[in-house]
């Protein structure tokens, strides 16, 4: 009898430790997926949630193949709107927009003045991101309308998101790269950022999307507002990045 | 043929190694209790330890000289090494490991050393005795000045020691080269070496042909090391111009030797005759004991009576019928014992 | 007649195997053979292939070469100078890679502490498959120095004092005793290093960067191509695999053609003498 007992102990504590580990509590903290370059100012917003940064084409791909996520923040409405296609996510909001620098190490080893030095300097170490990545889209936008798409051939690394870029920058070791304006902001005592002609300047609009069917999702919808809310579009201002 | 001078200088474990001989063309063993520091001597002369101190040449060639600050490696000094354990080289056939020292002659040492059918296998296939014969091949193979073995027989089993220990002092006469020997048994060293020291804590106590150590040894320790009895008492001159040896365990025994105050009174165990009676024979000490032990070794047998150990013919341990628990007379003369120093 | 703790054995064996081998067997399985192919020959794959097999192979002779002999000294030290210095040569290890692609940035890169030096001599490291060689070797050579030291260690002394005795130089008895016996270890750690080199990416990514057909390694181009086309990042997968499988099958194989030679009998018996 008692060792029943005992068994039906153990299971019970069992089931209600299984379950305490998966059941949704309305005060869990929201996973939001996040591009690169919100890396500085989201923590900001949310200080208590747990984020993932990268580049938001990988971001994209994870989340289309089931990651945990609860909100993606993307730097290309491609990638939110491609989600919202597929039925993955709820409609996305525009939150921030950004634009492009061009960034180069504070000391300016290759004596970059404008964007169209980059065509005139033979041994340049340019870093650029890869072609999916929001920033290597934009920066060839960039380069198209400014007829200066050869200049990728000078490319000594292809980064998968834009902190790889800024990295390398930071450390002195490339000698120009693509950035967005919020990046310079950010590592300002290691980077310089040549402003790039206005005709040339993409539109990069910031999406944000609740995971539909995801576990917290009312911790993310909460951080969405927290986000579109006054004190957060305050935070987005300070880090540089321009408001809808 | 050079003679090898060797002085070494060195601090082991617990105590310093302290050695100063000559070794000319004969066969010198170091016996001692293991950790006494007899490998290492065979280790300084092979040049794989170098000693604090020393000097060791052989005739004009000097290997070490700590003060000149000469120090030959290895393979520039003759010697050859046959290790504890044979250190024969597991990856190679045995024809590759005696040709390791010196290609010329392999066949004629394989030939010699009557391993010639053994040429492909591996050491790991080969019996103690086998291995033995490959490592003095593969050590003789280089024609060395100077011949080191460390322990030859320790590996072996006891049956095949006495055959190889035969073998080895064939080899050891036909090859007169300077060799040292090491080894924690005194029955081997006096059946191979000419002269043999008797190491301990890193000095020698006594040197000499094995009978000179039997007959007089030195102190207690040889006399331990080297099979006898030893029963410690206290001496004081005694009847008859005998001295008088009053035993810690109770009772007297009596002496040719001279002697006074602490002494170990030594006798040899194949100087102790057992009987079933005392009877009135030459022989001074008598001694009534119970029979501890038989051990037959061969067309001896060890009697171990009382304090003593007799060793008689296993003939007549059978005449007499000996058995353990059997009350027995162990007696020797006092002319058969000897005194010495204690401690 | 199985005991139920037999059969918890077996059950937990077949457990453990299965969950080790599905996400590779998924690589191969996961589209039809045709797609996996045509991927494979994506100029993107072929050109992560090239890279890879270049920098790789390069890396590890360096590492073989330079490496052994190194081993064999720090094992032939005393014990406390050994561990110390074997001590220093696992610090890599603990250093995640992309600190460790930092630290490589730092020595050599064009602020580094090598850069002034570097610059006079006309060389530029970073972003060249130099670098993706040199990142390699940084962070694969303490898993082959470790195994080699361990291997040279558990070589006997008596064994290579022999050979001094017997007339062999240090140079002889290197060649001709310690490294046959200690060739069992030394492949085994020859196989990790590999395997970790071919799989690095965090110290590649920074100390590099990632361009196809220059330093775009196979784990860096899985992590691109993830995005751009699936069927190719499985393709660059199951190239992975193959080449690692190879690579460990061949390291396995080699010691059972020197075990003609020698006496170990498993990869990882130490020698004691006999």
């Amino acid at each position: 009898m008692t060792t029943e007992l005992a068994l039906g102990a153990v299971l019970a504590a069992a089931v209600a430790l299984v379950t305490g580990f998966t059941t949704t509590r309305a005060d869990a903290p929201a996973t939001v997926y996040a591009a690169a370059s919100l890396t500085d100012v989201f923590p900001k917003v949310s200080p208590a949630l747990r984020f993932q940064l990268a580049g938001s084409n990988q971001l994209a791909l994870q989340i289309a193949r089931g990651a945990p996520a609860d909100v993606f923040a993307s730097a290309s409405p491609v990638y939110t709107q491609g989600l919202f296609r597929d039925g993955l996510v709820e409609k996305p909001r525009t939150f921030a927009t950004n634009s492009l620098v061009l960034a180069v190490p504070r000391s300016n080893p290759a004596k970059i003045r404008s964007v169209f030095d980059l065509a005139k300097r033979p041994k340049l170490k340019l870093v650029v991101a890869g072609q999916r990545v929001p920033i290597g889209l934009y920066t060839r936008e960039v380069l198209k309308r400014l007829a200066l798409l050869k200049v990728l051939r000078k490319a000594v690394s292809q980064e998968p998101d834009v902190k790889g870029i800024v990295g390398k920058l930071a450390l002195g070791e490339a000698d120009a790269g693509f950035v967005y304006a919020t990046d310079v902001r950010a590592a300002s005592s290691r980077l310089l950022a040549i402003p790039l002609p206005r005709r040339s300047q993409p539109t990069v609009r910031y999406e944000v999307a609740v995971v539909k069917g995801s576990k917290n999702w009312e911790a993310g919808l909460e951080f969405v507002a927290d986000l579109l809310s006054t004190d957060g579009r305050r935070e987005l201002k300070q880090a540089g990045f321009g408001l809808p | 043929m050079d003679t090898l001078e060797l002085t070494v200088d060195h601090p082991l474990r617990s105590f310093r190694l302290s050695v100063a001989e000559e070794l000319g063309r004969e066969t010198l063993a170091l016996v001692g209790p293991s950790g006494a520091g007899k490998s290492s001597v065979l280790r300084a002369i092979a040049g794989l330890l170098r000693p604090e101190r020393g000097r060791i040449a052989l005739g004009s060639h000097v290997w070490l000289d700590t003060e000149a600050g000469i120090d030959l490696a290895p393979e520039r000094r003759s010697v050859g090494l046959v290790f504890q354990e044979y250190a024969l080289f597991p990856h190679l056939d045995v024809r590759r490991n005696v040709a390791f020292g010196g290609r010329e002659r392999v066949d004629e040492l394989l030939e010699r050393f009557r391993i010639s059918h053994l040429a492909q296998a591996r050491p790991a296939g080969l019996s103690g005795g086998e291995r033995q014969r490959v490592a003095l091949a593969r050590a003789v193979a280089r024609d060395p000045a100077v011949l080191l073995l460390d322990e030859p027989l320790s590996a072996l089993d006891a049956h095949t020691r006495n055959v190889v220990r035969g073998e080895l002092a064939e080899l050891l006469a036909e090859l007169r080269l300077p060799t040292l020997l090491v080894t924690h048994d005194f029955d081997d060293a006096a059946a191979l070496a000419d002269r043999v020291g008797v190491i301990v804590d890193g000095r020698i106590l006594q040197l000499g042909p094995a009978a000179e150590l039997l007959a007089a040894p030195a102190d207690a320790f040889v006399a331990s090391f080297t099979g006898a009895n030893l029963l410690h008492g206290t001496a004081r001159p005694g009847a008859g111009g005998l001295t008088e040896v009053v035993l810690d365990g109770g009772g007297s025994m009596y002496s040719a030797d001279g002697g006074e105050g602490r002494v170990g009174l030594a006798v040899y165990p194949w100087e102790v005759s057992l009987a079933r009676a005392e009877s009135l024979d030459s022989a001074v000490n008598h001694v009534r004991g119970e029979v501890r032990s038989v051990v037959v070794l061969g067309n001896r047998v060890r009697v171990r009576v009382g304090p003593l150990t007799a060793e008689i013919t296993t003939g007549s341990a059978e005449r007499l019928e000996l058995r353990e628990g059997d009350s027995v007379v162990a007696s020797f003369k006092a002319t058969a014992s000897r005194l010495v120093p204690l401690g | 007649m199985r005991s139920p703790f037999g059969v918890a054995l077996a059950l937990a064996t077949a457990l453990t195997i299965s969950f080790l081998l599905l996400p590779i067997l998924a690589i191969f399985l996961d589209i039809p053979p045709g797609r996996l192919l045509d991927g494979m020959n994506d100029p993107a794959a072929v050109d992560a292939l090239i890279v890879t097999l270049k920098t790789t192979l390069i890396a590890n002779l360096v590492i073989l070469l330079i490496g052994t002999p190194a081993a064999y000294l720090i094992g032939s030290r005393s014990f406390r100078t050994r561990s110390l210095l074997v001590t220093a040569i696992e610090l890599p290890l603990v250093l995640p890679p992309a600190v460790a692609g930092i630290g490589l940035l730092a020595a050599f890169g064009r602020n580094g502490l090598l850069g002034g030096t570097l610059d006079v001599l006309g060389l530029s490291i970073p972003f060249t498959q130099l670098a993706v060689v040199l990142a390699i070797m940084f962070v694969a050579s303490p898993f082959y120095l470790r195994a080699a030291v361990s291997a040279f260690e558990s070589v006997d002394p008596a064994l290579t004092g022999a050979a001094r005795t017997l007339g062999a130089g240090p140079a002889r008895t290197f060649f001709r005793v310690a490294l046959p016996l200690a060739s069992g270890g030394l492949g085994a750690g020859w196989a990790l290093s590999f395997a970790r080199g071919i799989g690095e990416f965090g110290a590649t990514i920074m100390f590099a960067g990632s361009l196809q057909g220059v330093t775009q390694t196979l784990s860096l181009a899985v992590y691109e191509q993830f995005d751009v086309d699936f069927d190719v990042a499985l393709a660059i997968g199951a190239e992975l695999v193959a080449v690692s499988a190879f690579l460990l099958l061949a390291v396995k194989l080699v010691p059972s053609w020197t075990r003609s030679n020698s006496q170990s009998t498993t990869l990882f018996a130490p020698f004691g003498s006999r």
